[in-house]
C-alpha cells in the first residue's frame, strides 16, 4: 500500500471515529444517565374518579407530569387480570416510566419491566427493586391508621368501633392493624367489629352499605372505612343512620384517602388517613434522569407522605392532644405500629387485641 | 351487642338485599315464560339505574326517578326485543352485547355528569309503616319498618302470578314461550306478544335498577350492580319462572349474602372468603336440587319466523 493511501484510510478511520463520537453511540453510560424524561404512564385497577386510591394516584401523578411539562397516559379501569397487553400499549406509546399503581400488581409489573426493559414503580414490594428497571413504594400508613385508632378510642361513646373494608390487600391491611393497636390503647375495654365486603369489592358501594348498616345497627359508632369507589356505600349508610337523631347519638366516619370534607359525608367524617405521592413521584423521576432509578420510597408520618386529616367536625377536648402526642412518639420510634400485610395475620393480630370481639 | 340487635340486622339486611334481585328475576321470568333468554338484564339495570338517578337528581323528584327508570328499561326491552324478535338476531349475543353496552354507557354518562364527584339524593320516599311496628322487637324495625320499595316488590310477586297464570295475556305469553307455531296457528300473533313481553321485561329491569340506586342506596356508581342482573336470571331458573318460588329464592339468596356480615360481625372464626362465597355456593346448590328435573319453556331461546319455523 503506498504511503499517501494509507494515510488517507487512517484519516478516514479517525473521521469516522469523530463522527460516532458525536452522535453519541460510542459514549454509552453517559448518555443513559442523561435521559430526559418526556412521555410517562399510570396503570391503574379501577376508574380514575373513584373517590379513593386510583383517583389519589392519578391526581398526584397528573400534577407532578403538568408541573415538569411531561406527557402524562393514564390507563384506567385495568382491573386485576392480565394486563400486560395494557402495558404493551403504554410502552408502545413511548412510555419510559410507568407506575403500577395498585399492590395488585406487585408480581406482573416486574416481570413486564424485566422483559420489556421498561422500567416501573409498584407498590408494597421491596424485594422486587431493581437498579435502573424497578422502584418500589412502601406506604407506611399504618402509623397514621394508629393515630386514627387513637382518635376514635377518644371518640366512640357506645365503646363498639368498626372497620369496614373493601377487601384485604397488604395496605388495607396494614392500616386495618394500626387502627385497631391505636384503638387499644387508647380504650382498652373497645369492642372492634372487622368486616369484609368482598374480595376485591373496591367498587361494590351496595354491600359496602348493606354492610355497613349492619356494623352500625351492632352498636359501632365509629366506622374507620377502608373502600375506595365502596366508601360511598358506608357514607350513605351513616347518613341515613345518623337522620333524626341528636349529634350526641350519631355515627361518625374515618375514611381513607382523600378529603370527603366537602362531600354528603361532611356532618359526620371525623377524619381521614391521607396519601400524597407528589414528591415520591418526582423523586422517582428525577432517579430515572439521574440514572439512580430503582430504589424502595416510603411514605410516613415523619416525611408528611402520609397523614391524618383535621378533623372537619367537633371533637372532644383532649382528643386533638392524645392523636399529637401519640404521632410524636412514632416519630421518635417509641411506638412501633404493626406491619402486617397478610390477611392471616390481620385477622390474628386482631383476635389477640381484641380476644371478645 | 344483644341477639335482638343482631336478629334485626340480619333480617332487615336479608330483605332489603332481596329487592331488586326479585324484581329483576320476576321480569326475566316473564320473558323467558315468551321464549325470550334475556341476558342483558345487568345492562338494563345500570342504564335504567343511571337514567333514573339523573333524573331524580335534576328534578329533586325520585318519583321522576322511578319513572324514568322505569321508562329507560322499558325502552331498552324494546330494543333487545326488536333485535332477536323482528330481526331474528341471536339471543344470547344480543342478551350479553346490552349487558357491555348498559355498562359501558352507564358508567359514561356517569362521568360526564358528574366527574369525580360523588352526589347523593337527598330524602327519600319513607317508610310507610313504620308506625304500625314501633313496639315489635325484631319484626317491627326489621319487616314492618322496611321502605316502600320492599312493599311494591311483595305487592309484584301476586301480580306477576296473576299475570302468567290467570289472565289471556299471560297464557298467550306462555304459549309464544312453549309452541310458538302452534299459538300462531290459534290466532296468537306471536311477534306482538314476545315483543311485549320484552318491554315488560326490560321496564322490570329498570324498576330493579332504580330500587337499587334510588330506593335502597340513594345514589349511583359505575357498576353498582356487580353482577345482580346475572344472579337474577338463576334465580328465576331456580324459582322456575313461578313468582311466589323467585320471591323465596331471592329472599334465601339475600339470608346468605347478609349471614355472611352476620357470621363476620359475631366473631364466627371463618375466612370471609368462605363466608362471601356462600350465596353463590347456595345458587348453585339450588339448581342443581329445584332446578335439576325443570322442564325449560320448550321455545326459550329460539326465534320465531311467521311461515317458517313449525315449532
Amino acid at each position: 500500500m503506498k504511503p499517501r493511501v494509507l494515510v488517507r484510510s487512517v484519516g478516514r478511520f479517525v473521521m469516522m471515529l469523530g463522527l460516532l463520537a458525536l452522535s453519541g453511540a460510542f459514549i454509552p453510560t453517559a448518555t443513559i444517565a442523561a435521559t430526559k424524561i418526556e412521555n410517562v404512564a399510570i396503570i391503574t385497577p379501577a376508574s380514575k374518579t373513584n373517590g379513593g386510591w386510583d383517583e389519589q394516584g392519578v391526581n398526584n401523578i397528573t400534577s407532578v407530569t403538568q408541573k415538569r411539562g411531561i406527557k402524562l397516559e393514564v390507563a384506567e379501569n385495568a382491573g386485576y387480570e392480565d394486563i400486560t397487553p395494557i402495558l404493551q400499549d403504554l410502552k408502545d406509546s413511548g412510555a419510559q416510566l410507568i407506575f403500577c399503581h395498585a399492590s395488585g400488581y406487585q408480581t406482573i409489573c416486574p416481570e413486564f419491566a424485566a422483559e420489556n426493559n421498561v422500567p416501573v414503580a409498584i407498590i408494597e414490594n421491596p424485594k422486587a427493586v431493581k437498579p435502573g428497571l424497578i422502584s418500589d413504594i412502601e406506604t407506611h400508613a399504618e402509623d397514621v391508621a394508629y393515630l386514627a385508632g387513637v382518635m376514635a378510642g377518644k371518640e366512640t361513646r357506645t365503646g363498639t368501633v368498626a372497620i369496614v373494608v373493601s377487601a384485604e390487600p397488604p395496605t388495607w391491611n396494614f392500616m386495618s392493624v394500626g387502627f385497631a393497636e391505636g384503638l387499644k390503647a387508647t380504650r382498652p375495654d373497645a369492642k372492634l367489629i372487622y368486616s369484609v365486603i368482598g374480595q376485591a369489592a373496591y367498587d361494590d358501594a351496595a354491600n359496602a352499605k348493606r354492610t355497613t348498616d349492619s356494623v352500625l345497627a351492632a352498636g359501632a359508632d365509629i366506622v374507620f372505612g377502608m373502600g375506595d369507589g365502596a366508601s360511598f356505600g358506608m357514607i350513605q349508610s351513616i347518613k341515613e343512620f345518623n337522620q333524626g337523631k341528636p349529634v350526641d347519638k350519631q355515627a361518625r366516619f374515618i375514611d381513607v384517602i382523600g378529603d370527603k370534607s366537602k362531600t354528603a359525608a361532611k356532618s359526620f367524617l371525623l377524619s381521614s388517613v391521607l396519601f400524597d405521592y407528589t414528591n415520591t413521584y418526582n423523586q422517582m423521576i428525577d432517579d430515572l434522569q439521574n440514572g439512580t432509578f430503582g430504589k424502595v420510597h416510603t411514605l410516613d408520618v415523619k416525611n408528611g407522605g402520609v397523614h391524618l386529616l383535621n378533623p372537619p367536625i367537633p371533637v372532644q377536648p383532649g382528643t386533638m392532644a392524645a392523636v399529637d402526642a401519640a404521632k410524636e412518639k412514632i416519630v421518635k420510634g417509641e411506638i412501633k405500629v404493626s406491619t402486617i400485610g397478610d390477611a392471616n395475620g390481620v385477622h390474628k393480630r386482631l383476635k389477640e387485641l381484641f380476644p371478645g370481639s | 351487642m344483644s341477639i335482638e340487635a343482631l336478629l334485626t340486622a340480619l333480617l332487615a339486611s336479608t330483605i332489603i338485599s332481596s329487592v331488586a334481585l326479585t324484581i329483576a328475576s320476576l321480569g326475566e321470568a316473564i320473558g323467558e315464560s315468551a321464549g325470550l333468554l334475556n341476558l342483558g338484564i345487568e345492562g338494563m339495570m345500570l342504564i335504567s339505574g343511571f337514567v333514573g338517578f339523573w333524573a331524580a337528581l335534576e328534578s329533586n323528584n325520585l318519583w321522576l326517578g322511578f319513572l324514568a327508570s322505569i321508562v329507560c328499561g322499558a325502552v331498552a326491552g324494546l330494543i333487545f326485543g326488536g333485535l332477536v324478535v323482528l330481526a331474528q338476531a341471536d339471543q344470547v349475543i344480543v342478551g350479553l352485547a346490552m349487558t357491555l353496552a348498559g355498562g359501558g354507557l352507564s358508567g359514561y354518562l356517569f362521568r360526564e355528569a358528574y366527574g369525580s364527584n360523588q352526589p347523593l339524593l337527598q330524602g327519600d320516599l319513607g317508610r310507610p309503616l313504620r308506625h304500625l311496628g314501633g313496639g315489635i322487637p325484631v319484626i317491627g324495625p326489621a319487616i314492618i319498618g322496611q321502605k316502600w320499595i320492599v312493599f311494591v316488590t311483595w305487592a309484584l310477586v301476586p301480580l306477576v302470578w296473576w299475570l302468567l297464570r290467570r289472565t289471556r295475556f299471560g297464557l298467550e305469553i306462555r304459549a309464544a314461550g312453549e309452541r310458538p307455531f302452534a299459538a300462531d296457528v290459534a290466532g296468537v300473533d306471536v311477534t306482538r306478544v314476545r315483543l311485549l313481553a320484552a318491554v315488560i321485561n326490560g321496564a322490570f329491569s329498570g324498576l330493579a335498577g332504580a330500587a337499587l340506586a334510588l330506593a335502597e342506596l340513594g345514589f349511583f356508581r359505575p357498576g353498582i350492580t356487580v353482577g345482580t342482573g346475572f344472579i337474577a336470571i338463576a334465580i328465576a331458573m331456580v324459582g322456575r319462572w313461578d313468582p311466589l318460588r323467585i320471591a323465596i329464592a331471592a329472599l334465601l339468596f339475600g339470608l346468605l349474602r347478609s349471614a355472611g356480615t352476620w357470621m363476620q360481625i359475631t366473631g364466627v372464626n371463618i375466612r370471609p372468603e368462605f363466608l362471601q362465597m356462600l350465596p353463590y355456593l347456595g345458587v348453585i346448590v339450588a339448581i342443581v336440587i329445584l332446578a335439576r328435573g325443570t322442564r325449560l319453556p320448550a321455545a326459550l331461546g329460539l326465534s320465531y319466523r311467521r311461515g317458517i319455523d313449525r315449532t
